[in-house]
């Protein structure tokens, strides 16, 4: 065999070789519908409060309280649920303080405290919403992580207005949120 | 290189023609090893894309609160599906029939005609949005099903371990207590429902005593339409549903098989060393039959350099070799196969990665496998060369 000839079957070897590695398809990656939001910036720090509002009330007494298009003042943890917020939206969800999150049991390693797995029985009845709306009544495109700095588990006292409906679920449209300062808390 | 004279490179091929038997037993040495790691890669790489395959960016799947990890514990109101329809913008549709599929999916316990006993396969009672919604849906045989009816995903048979002939149109099979006839097959691009039995909603719930339904399945029309459906589910708190991209679930669904990926890959790393360690042996046996043909060459003058460099070459010649008929192989009956999992079914996929790591194994092998006795050719001393025997 010639060195030309070799060096022919060398050449078609590497060539069959990088042709097979190339017709694989390649893996289609999957992306999350909306994670980023187009909407303008808006400064968050207008709705972020400089004093606690008086007179709050929990989210339990204002769900017993409330009616529709009442002014309220709402004091709640930010919580239950393991996805509290809304994806790019100014909208989240609070839970009724007087329950007590895991990670504030002694022993308890819940990785998703703010959840309330732990109070999953009257948790349903514990929970408000929270939204920041433009002048449309359209919930602001803007994630609330970013938009008022805040994360899950913080105390917050939220002024608005509140939203019933017949299922008896609480929303509030949000003028304001002042957040309250952290406190070390553990129940036995 | 100025001076270096390489041995020429049909000395490599004669000498390995020279000694055939030996050859011949380490190219299917290789070849094997080569195979076995193409096998584990075809199984991941089967595995990962079943389940990439199988969401879909724009689909959004409602369910209940905290099942997101097991969807067939989730229960939603039977009319969940006309709820988000008339509350949600943004929601995809055509001649004004919006994308929302009401699914009920569960595991049962499918008799075939065939099979003695039967076999745990899954059920998923749908509409005729589901088409609109899963777009990788297609009818390949048959028909849409009707009342009575069941369509077979194209990997079914495999999920149930019954023979695909008991699963052919017209056939007879059993589940929920009730006998169902097969009135098409159809395929999803290789995703998880190609293993599902397909039956009309309304049908699948009386049977299953149900009057609700596991999970709504909703096609958005752009990015603010997953906003919306999250909104909505934090908003109506009473219904405790929860929206979930599917990208989102069988992503989630990956994490959990992530230990079974790290096994395979681990196999993968352990065959290919036990490949190379047996290239070595190979080598090394070779090396010390010829010591008096490498010495000839030296005195003849070859450097030590350019024997060691044609002793590599012999090693990779026939590493190349057993990896290309390895790929041969594993292209001919292993791309397609069909391997039975938790979820369903899903098949081996000899794509671009695989490919490479066969074939990177294999050149890996040869290289290797080749510089240890290469370099023992090139300590030994010329003189005790020529004299051995």
């Amino acid at each position: 065999m010639t060195r030309l000839t070799m060096m022919s079957v060398l050449g078609a070897t590497l060539t069959t070789t990088m042709l097979m590695v190339g017709c694989g398809q390649p893996a289609a990656k999957p992306t999350t519908a909306a994670t980023t939001s187009s909407a303008p910036k808006i400064d968050g720090t207008k709705f972020v409060l400089a004093e606690e509002p008086a007179d709050a009330k929990t989210v339990l007494e204002v769900r017993e309280a409330a009616k529709d298009g009442d002014d309220v003042v709402i004091v709640g943890r930010i919580g239950g649920d393991r996805e509290p917020w809304v994806t790019g939206r100014a909208s989240f969800l609070i839970v009724d303080p007087t329950l007590v999150p895991c990670n504030e049991r002694k022993g308890d390693n819940c990785p998703t405290p703010w959840d309330y797995c732990c109070d999953s029985d009257v948790l349903a009845k514990s929970k408000a919403t929270i939204k920041f709306v433009d002048d449309s009544g359209k919930t602001l495109a803007n994630d609330a992580r970013q938009l008022l700095n805040v994360k899950e588990l913080q105390t917050v006292v939220v002024k608005g207005q509140a939203k019933r409906d017949e299922a008896g679920n609480l929303t509030v449209f949000a003028s304001g949120l002042f957040v309250r300062p952290a406190s070390e808390t553990k129940t036995e | 290189m100025l001076g270096f004279r390489p041995l020429p490179w049909d000395y490599g091929v004669r000498n390995l023609l020279r000694r055939p038997g030996r050859s011949a037993l380490t190219l299917l040495g290789l070849a094997m090893v080569v195979f076995l790691v193409l096998l584990v890669s075809a199984f991941v790489r089967g595995l990962d894309a079943s389940l990439v395959a199988s969401g879909d960016p724009s689909v959004v799947l409602v369910h209940s609160l905290g099942a997101s990890e097991n969807i067939e514990n989730s229960t939603v109101p039977g009319g969940g599906a006309n709820l988000l329809a008339a509350s949600l913008r943004h929601i995809q549709s055509r001649f004004e029939h919006k994308y929302v599929s009401p699914e009920l999916y569960l595991g049962s316990e499918v008799t075939t005609a065939g099979a003695g006993e039967p076999a745990m396969g899954i059920v998923r009672g749908v509409t005729l949005s589901a088409p609109l919604v899963r777009r990788q849906f297609q009818l390949i045989e048959g028909h849409w099903p009707k009342s009575g009816e069941v369509l077979v995903g194209r990997l079914a048979p495999t999920k149930l371990g019954s023979d695909p002939r008991d699963l052919a149109i017209g056939r007879a099979i059993q589940f929920e207590g009730r006998s169902w006839t097969v009135s098409g097959r159809f395929a999803s691009a290789g995703s998880v429902l190609e293993s599902e039995l397909w039956c009309p909603l309304e049908d699948l719930q009386p049977a299953t005593k149900r009057q609700d339904l596991s999970l709504v399945a909703v096609t958005v029309s752009n990015t603010e339409g997953l906003a919306d459906l999250e909104e909505f589910c934090k908003e109506r708190l009473d219904l405790e549903w929860q929206a979930t991209p599917e990208t989102t679930y069988y992503a989630a669904l990956q994490t959990h098989y992530g230990p079974v990926r790290s096994v395979a890959w681990l196999i993968v790393v352990l065959v290919a060393g036990a490949g190379v360690f047996a290239g070595l042996n190979t080598m090394y046996g070779a090396v010390v039959g010829r010591v008096r043909e490498l010495a000839t060459l030296q005195t003849i003058g070859f450097s030590r350099r350019a024997i060691a460099l044609g002793l590599i070459q012999e090693a990779m010649i026939l590493s190349s070799a057993g990896a290309l008929l390895a790929t041969v192989i594993a292209i001919g009956v292993l791309n397609g196969a069909a391997i039975r999992f938790t979820m369903g079914a899903f098949s081996l996929r000899i794509d671009g990665l695989v490919l490479a790591c066969g074939l990177g194994t294999g050149m890996l092998i040869g290289v290797m496998g080749a510089i240890p006795p290469a370099l023992r050719a090139l300590r030994m001393p010329l003189v005790e060369g020529l004299k051995a025997v």
